[in-house]
């Protein structure tokens, strides 16, 4: 499990006296305005996958980064099974991969890369990356200079996927992919991650996500909004597909052969998650959902 | 913290990704340097003097100086460079091995592997030539060979002290100073003070590495010079005006040790760079952030 507490980070005055205040009511220092992210609590539990949404700049990248041990945290702390991602201690990276949003064309045959830098991930299996490359239809002989941006991102993937990490970041993974390897995606996903795993994927592309994330968290500026379950938000949230106009609906939007409209869940009627619908309606009203979900 | 069975496999990893990302470049500067330098030449030759000559020993170690120096200050930008890059510095970071088994596979890469493997290139390509063509005369082995026979059976010396030169005609005295700089360590000192602060440039800096590099190395040198060429042309004027009072004096100064202390005082002054240069290396991929 992956605990973050009380997580703050900030660019530009790393530290500096004006990135901290002295809060008179908490009797102690806290992050000023000045944080990309600030008082981050969260739990990341194994055997699930983290959806990870958030409008442009609200640090999705950012806590990614933070979670794998690429930054600092400048506040609180982060830790996973007791160890700190900012150690970098073999131990713990042989067991996460960082997908990143922009991956590098290696000069190399993309199976050479696999062999080359497979055999630091303790689970890491060859066969599966052929497996895996073969779901994508990737050519694993081909040359990764030579790949177009999809077919080395897919490249990536595959071999995320073959390393069978614990924890599991991916930012914006299904960018620069075409429709069917999408799918493919989604497919790959569910099939070959391991079940104890602790995955977290950023996007903005939901659709491409929408059956395979859960729960679902959703950043704002320093904060976060929502982290539930799709249960949970079905408990407590109705999204309705009818044509039929609901008077005190929290969102509403037409789409093509009627609307969607979410609204308080207060018959206990099952619905299916729009997460697209649920990102619009959690930014629209901000302090009732928090209040909803902080119950 | 460095466990030998990871370090070997993260070695074998970093060889082949070198090798991947410079092995032409390697090639090209080891093995075309000297093959062109012989068709240049041979041709000129041919053209100015109607004769068919191969390149003098002094061009040849001139061009391998520079070639060797090129291999120097390209190699760690291309191999380690890209660490400063979000894209391949994600992935380089959270590559499961620790930062010292990645530090140490950097230098053993950057100071032993490389430039070793270019030499031994590069005087290969030049012995091939050679016993192709004898008017290129001895190779660059052999050459060296002799002027290590020359030296141990040196006759006079002179030292040049800034603007002013010295020189003893004394066989035993010249042959005991040859004797007192005649410590491996100090010239190995000298070139990690040429590869290192070329690597720290490449992880350091995010753009325009070499060119940066090339200017903190003036800077620096501009400083020490500053510092300590006054104390430098005091001392030199000392001995000069010494050897013109007593020349016997000065004589029996080199005799007892003068070399061997400056030798001395060098190494301990390199060595001290060195391992700034390298605290600062571990620092940079300690505190590497993307």
């Amino acid at each position: 499990m992956i605990t973050i507490k009380d997580l703050g980070f900030t660019y530009g005055e790393t530290g500096g006296l004006r990135s901290i205040s002295l809060n008179k009511e908490k009797g102690h220092m806290v992050p000023t305005e000045k944080f990309v992210l600030k008082n981050i609590t969260m739990n990341l539990e194994e055997g699930r996958i983290y959806g990870l949404l958030g409008e442009n700049g609200v640090g999705k990248t950012t806590l990614l980064t933070l979670l794998c041990g690429l930054k600092k945290p400048q506040m609180g702390t982060i830790s996973a099974d007791g160890r700190n991602p900012y150690d970098r201690e073999p131990s713990l990276l042989s067991e996460q991969y960082y997908l990143s949003d922009e991956v590098p064309p290696m000069n190399m045959k993309a199976v050479d890369y696999a062999k080359n830098y497979g055999k630091f991930w303790e689970g890491f299996d060859m066969d599966k990356f052929i497996e895996v490359m073969g779901v994508f239809e990737n050519d694993p002989q081909q040359k990764m200079t030579h790949m177009s941006f999809g077919q080395l991102k897919k490249t990536y993937i595959s071999f995320a996927l073959a390393c069978n990490p614990k924890y599991l970041f991916m930012d914006e993974p299904t960018n620069g992919l075409d429709i069917p390897s999408k799918a493919q995606f989604r497919k790959a996903m569910t099939k070959y991650t391991r079940e104890d795993s602790v995955i977290l994927i950023s996007t903005h592309q939901v659709r491409d996500l929408e059956n395979i994330i859960d729960p679902i968290i959703i950043l704002d500026r320093q904060d976060v909004l929502l982290n539930a379950t799709l249960e949970e938000i079905s408990e407590k949230l109705y999204f309705d597909y009818s044509s039929e106009k609901i008077e005190d609906a929290l969102y509403s939007e037409m789409i093509p052969g009627g609307n969607i409209q979410v609204s308080l869940n207060q018959n206990g009627e099952d619905s299916k998650v729009n997460i697209e619908a649920l990102f619009n309606t959690v930014h629209q009203h901000k302090e009732l959902i928090k209040g909803i979900f902080n119950k | 913290m460095f466990n030998f069975r990871r370090f070997g496999k993260y070695f074998a990893t970093d060889v082949r990704t070198c090798w991947a990302n410079f092995g032409l470049s390697l090639l090209t500067i080891s093995l075309l340097f000297p093959t062109v330098l012989y068709i240049v030449t041979t041709a000129f030759n041919l053209i100015l003097r109607s004769s068919w000559d191969g390149p003098d020993m002094g061009i040849r170690v001139f061009v391998f100086a520079v070639a060797m120096f090129c291999l120097v200050v390209t190699m760690p930008v291309k191999c380690y460079g890209r660490i400063t890059e979000k894209q391949y510095g994600s992935f380089w970071l959270t590559l499961p091995a620790s930062r010292l088994e990645k530090f140490v596979s950097m230098f053993i890469m950057t100071c032993i592997i490389v430039p070793i493997t270019g030499t031994v290139l590069y005087l290969g390509a030049d012995a091939i030539i050679c016993a192709l063509d004898h008017t290129c005369g001895r190779n660059l082995v052999a050459g060296g060979m002799e002027l290590l026979r020359h030296m141990s059976d040196l006759q006079e010396f002179t030292m040049n002290l800034g603007e002013e030169s010295l020189t003893v005609e004394n066989a035993t005295v010249a042959q005991e100073l040859v004797r007192q700089i005649n410590s491996p360590w100090l010239y190995v000192d000298d070139f990690f003070g040429i590869t290192l602060p070329f690597l720290l440039g490449a992880i350091f800096f995010k753009n325009g590495k070499t060119v940066k590099t090339f200017l903190a190395i003036f800077a620096f040198s501009m400083a020490t010079s500053i510092i300590m060429s006054p104390f430098m042309a005091e001392w030199a004027s000392e001995i000069v005006t010494n050897a013109n009072n007593d020349p016997q004096a000065v004589i029996s100064m080199f005799s007892h040790g003068l070399f061997k202390h400056l030798a001395l005082i060098d190494t301990i002054t390199d060595t001290i760079v060195n391992l700034a240069l390298l605290a600062g290396i571990w620092f940079r991929i300690k505190t590497l952030k993307h």
